[in-house]
């Protein structure tokens, strides 16, 4: 994936060995992603109920998606307020707790396993409720700031106004798969890089700053590339606690192309609104891709 | 100084502990409400402790099962998917990252391309043209249809994999080299070692999104003898009738206990990669 | 490690091999027999589709519902009774939860593969009929494949979409108004009778909130469309237009109206805000503030008493509030939910012959026991009430039929394509007002613009 220089030769066996290595992957990208999202690209330039059969026309529903849909850019705007909030304070947290577990004290396998549990029962009606009673009216979050003498009539999950903090605070509360991921690149740092900082007498803070932080890049980047995808994506947590209320205050994009799909039988006009999104991660992505070089650290 | 360092430990546990508190709640609710009578349940929602223990009845319900087809079965379907799903999603996402980062091909930078594309689109949309094809090989209400989305690797894995690959200096798969190592022999004797613990991250993900799959299969199946637990999950609620909640948070938590169980065992393994040392020095 | 490597390429290996094996028999795979079976049964019957209808053929109807796990249970004994007494049918049930069971219904439509006999929506039914996914039943009805004759002609016709019989109505509700008669009684509040009005409404809930009751009524006027429904029949007007390509009424009055008052209840705590509202649904129906003695009102479906009598027996059920002597009847007979035909099963006679019986047997009925609502046939209605094995409670919601026949005007035809999308710009609107982020009649007026667009769109 370095740049190949702009006559890049290619050895006939090395073509062969990556795609032996690649076939297993290729055979199931062709089945489960090429020709679907073929097919798709397809149903976005139709009028499909999913009853009907489609039929053709043409850019109709890109052109309803940007100039008809108030709902669709108040998807957009919750969509990328959930990004730019959740991104940097997940990975921030992920990142200072796996600094933390790992060092050496006892029972950090326990810590990791309690860590990790709301990454796992996730959005299961379970959290759902519970997140739901801790935001509450008679919740706890609003008893203690009622003893702090803060009355405040609606809930948080009630309010348009901060409903999406809430989403954006479970979000962080799930951190525990990106600190997963932080830790075993911790894990793979050498000790032997770090006691010849100790030697040379470094400060821990120095020693944060000039072998940790740079050796963790490219798994910084892993988790920031990620998490703006998935964030982009996100689904679950608006359809599972609000079902994107209060007045569509946390409506996610993807939460609005289901609806369109499934419930509202407007699945042409949702494959638009899908590559549309596409289109958005994508352009993010490919921007994120072009500054590595200035502050991810490879081996080579 | 000795002191000093127990001060720090305790510190340490006392937040670890609060913090832990916090993000196992749902959790203690959850088996909590477990042993709460079915009436009851939600009119003592807020405490950890039940009111009406009726902990035999919701097991009990919840390992009958639902339509004449038991919890038992529904537990053997999901690991079977989940075992070969892992061991499929992770073996080829590793044989691919391996390809993107250490072999020099035609178009590599193009299907790397699509691997990060294929993240980016909303399963949403797929699902359709899925079920037509899917429909198209007889697989359709199979167990087969349950793997393959995941059986050839996905995005996610051999991203993470290639980053941990390209974390791994060049000279390690040079020297193997001259000491006459094919490409595939570089893969599993040397750098296989290395990046254990993205391996053994990866499988955890993978196991816990395998087990907990819910969208596509929803779509997929249709036979309950062939479902996963995920799936016979939801067929204990309807909004519009009456629900046994207390079958279903026993069920959950029964589960939930293999992920967490798989994930306890597996997380020993996330410990410092002892190869690298010594070569970088 | 080597040794590791080697099991894993091995494991893979067979994995792989039982992939392509699968893909490549195609459908003959012995491993998932069932299904194979199910294929080769349904394109065996396409062939010889004027065989069909011979007794004796070996027969399987996929059916499927969606449900809580006691509907899966004694659903799936019907099916074995009716394959007991008619021995070449066999099923494949497929049971499912609410959630998603529409997603994968249109999916299999998509592709042309849903189950011959299927549990159909009210807010669904249209769509699935003018695209003709499913079969007419007019047919079966006219050759006494299905006996109808104990069902209300007009609640019959909800299905009829299109000059096409969709679905046949297995139950109805009716809009009513449970209330806790121990709160009322407290707190001093005389029991309403039907035909009290919404004056008195608001004045019996006022006199509740000062006897400190903290719920008063615990309704969602912007849930969906059903009261609001109620309210605007009930002022002698229709929701939507004849031709369904725009709303029925003209005066956007008439739901600034009915905002206000809702809204006025919510300012004086008599009516839960849509925030408070939405805490209350998280505790389920069993343990909502009527049915614990907080809250005295609510509105609801006529089986309500029936699904929290687990938790209170003591709920009762009053008629909605008229408006008085201008009241023009608001009630109808909604239909709960229907059970129709796919356009693709080959299979359609036998389906028709089983969709009777499921309606109308002492069998079925004796098993099910008004489950799914109450029964829309008099003759399941008569059965049950006459057999003495019916709860107190589903005496009730059988009774309530009766008692809001007098109250019911006509049933407007049925619902229009696009009620999802409806119903959500519904409950935007009124929220935008409850929220105060609207004034009522700018509600109104949004709604009605918003409504008329897609219903233009849709029909």
């Amino acid at each position: 994936m370095a740049k190949p220089s702009k006559k890049q030769h290619y050895k006939l066996k090395d073509n062969i060995a990556g795609y032996l290595f690649l076939s297993p992957w290729i055979f199931g990208f062709l089945l489960m992603w090429l020709v679907p999202a073929i097919i798709s690209i397809y149903y976005s330039f139709t009028d499909f109920n999913l009853l009907n059969t489609p039929s053709m026309i043409g850019f109709s529903n890109y052109i309803r998606i940007f100039t008809q849909d108030d709902t669709f850019i108040q998807s957009l705007k919750v969509t990328f307020s959930y990004v730019f909030l959740l991104v940097p304070l997940r990975l921030a947290f992920a990142l200072f707790v796996a600094m933390l577990l790992n060092q050496n004290h006892k029972g950090l396998g326990l810590y990791r396993t309690l860590y990790y549990v709301p990454s796992i029962i996730g959005g299961s009606i379970a959290v759902s409720i519970v997140w739901k009673q801790f935001f509450g009216n008679k919740g706890v979050v609003m008893s203690l700031l009622g003893l702090f003498g803060v009355q405040q009539k609606m809930s948080f999950l009630g309010n348009p106004k901060t409903a999406l903090i809430v989403i954006v605070i479970m979000g962080v509360w799930q951190f525990g798969s990106s600190m997963l991921i932080f830790l075993s690149a911790l894990k793979q740092i050498p000790n032997s890089l770090y006691e010849s900082a100790m030697v040379d007498g470094g400060k821990p803070w120095q020693v944060f700053t000039r072998i940790t932080l740079p050796m963790l890049t490219p798994t910084i980047f892993f988790n920031l590339i990620l998490q703006i995808i998935n964030g982009f994506r996100v689904f679950t947590e608006s359809y599972v606690i609000t079902d994107g209320g209060p007045l569509d205050s946390t409506l996610s994009y993807v939460l609005y192309l289901y609806r369109r799909a499934f419930t509202y039988f407007d699945m042409g006009y949702s494959c638009a609104l899908a590559w549309v999104l596409v289109a958005i991660i994508a352009v993010f992505t490919v921007i994120l891709f072009k500054t590595q070089n200035n502050w991810v650290h490879y081996e080579n | 100084m000795k002191t000093k360092r127990e001060i720090h430990a305790v510190i340490f546990h006392i937040g670890a502990c609060a913090l832990g508190f916090i993000m196992i709640y749902p959790m203690l609710w959850l088996v909590a409400s477990s042993f709460k009578s079915n009436d009851t349940m939600f009119q003592d929602a807020y405490s950890l402790i039940p009111k009406v223990w009726d902990a035999g009845t919701n097991y009990r319900s919840g390992l009958e099962g639902v339509g004449n087809v038991s919890f038992a079965t529904f537990f053997v379907t999901t690991v079977l998917v989940t075992v070969v799903g892992t061991v499929g999603c992770v073996f080829i996402s590793l044989l691919a990252a391996y390809a993107f980062t250490r072999i020099k091909f035609w178009g590599s930078n193009f299907l790397f391309g699509c691997v990060m594309m294929t993240m980016m689109i909303p399963p949403q949309v797929m699902v359709v043209p899925q079920y037509i094809i899917l429909k198209k090989l007889g697989l359709i209400d199979t167990r087969v249809a349950l793997i393959i989305p995941w059986f050839f690797g996905g995005a996610f894995f051999i991203f993470l994999m290639v980053q941990f690959f390209r974390g791994i200096p060049k000279e390690l798969d040079e020297a193997a080299m001259i000491d006459g190592c094919g490409k595939a022999g570089i893969l599993f004797r040397v750098l296989v070692p290395v990046v254990k613990p993205a391996l053994v991250t990866a499988s955890i993900f993978a196991f816990y999104w395998i087990w907990q799959d819910f969208f596509q299969p929803l779509i997929f199946m249709s036979t309950t003898k062939k479902f996963t637990i995920s799936l016979a999950l939801n067929m204990y609620l309807d909004p519009n009738s009456y629900n046994n909640y207390g079958g279903l948070f026993a069920m959950s938590v029964i589960s939930l206990l293999p992920v967490i169980i798989f994930f306890i065992f597996f997380q020993k393994y996330l410990v410092n990669g002892i190869a690298m040392d010594g070569i970088k020095g | 490690m080597k040794k590791r490597t080697i099991a894993l390429l091995l494991s893979m290996g067979m994995a792989m091999s039982s992939l392509t094996g699968c893909s490549g028999s195609g459908d003959s795979g012995a491993g998932n027999s069932s299904a194979a079976n199910d294929a080769g049964a349904q394109t065996g019957s396409t062939a010889a589709q004027a065989a069909a209808g011979n007794e004796g053929d070996a027969i399987t109807l996929k059916f499927t519902w969606w449900g809580s796990q006691s509907r899966h249970d004694y659903t799936q004994k019907i099916l074995d009774a009716y394959t007991a007494e008619h021995p070449n049918i066999t099923f494949e049930p497929v049971p499912a939860g609410w959630d998603g069971y529409f997603d994968k219904l249109s999916t299999e439509a998509a592709s042309g593969s849903m189950p011959d006999i299927v549990q159909m929506d009210y807010l669904y039914i249209s769509t699935y009929a003018k695209n003709n996914s499913i079969a007419d039943l007019q047919p079966y009805i006219d050759d006494k494949t299905i006996d109808v004759s104990g069902i209300d002609e007009s609640l019959l016709n909800s299905a009829k979409i299109n000059g096409k019989m969709a679905g046949l109505v297995l139950s109805t509700s009716l809009v009513t108004f449970p209330y806790n008669p121990e709160v009322l009684q407290k707190a001093g509040v005389e029991e309403p009778e039907s035909g009290w009005t919404w004056d008195e409404f608001i004045a019996m809930n006022q006199k509740l909130k000062e006897a400190g009751v903290a719920d008063a009524a615990v309704i969602n006027p912007s849930l969906d469309t059903n009261l609001f429904n109620y309210w605007v029949r009930q002022h002698g007007n229709q929701l939507f237009s004849d031709d369904q390509k725009s709303l029925g009424y003209a005066d956007d009055q008439l739901m600034a109206d009915y905002i206000r008052m809702f809204k006025d209840a919510m300012d004086q705590d008599l009516v839960p805000t849509p925030d408070e509202m939405e805490q209350i649904d998280t505790l389920g129906l069993e343990a909502g503030p009527v049915v614990t003695g907080e809250g005295a009102f609510t509105q609801n479906w006529n089986n309500y008493s029936t699904l929290v009598a687990s938790s209170n027996d003591k709920i009762k059920m009053v008629t909605p509030p008229t408006i008085g002597s201008e009241d023009k009847k608001g009630l109808w007979m909604k239909p709960g939910m229907f059970l129709s035909i796919a356009e693709t099963s080959s299979h359609k006679k036998e389906a028709a012959e089983f969709i009777n019986w499921f309606l109308n047997s002492d069998t079925a009925n004796d098993i099910m026991m008004a489950e799914r609502g109450t029964p829309s046939s008099s003759i399941a209605r008569d059965y049950l009430t006459g057999s003495g094995k019916m709860a107190p409670q589903q005496q009730d919601m059988f009774a309530y039929v009766d008692l809001a026949s007098s109250m019911a005007g006509a049933t407007p035809a049925p619902d229009p394509t696009g009620m999802s999308e409806i119903n959500k710009a519904f409950a935007d609107a009124c929220n935008a007002a409850f929220y105060e982020q609207m004034s009522s009649e700018d509600a109104a007026a949004s709604f009605h613009k918003k409504a008329d667009e897609i219903l233009a769109r849709n029909n």
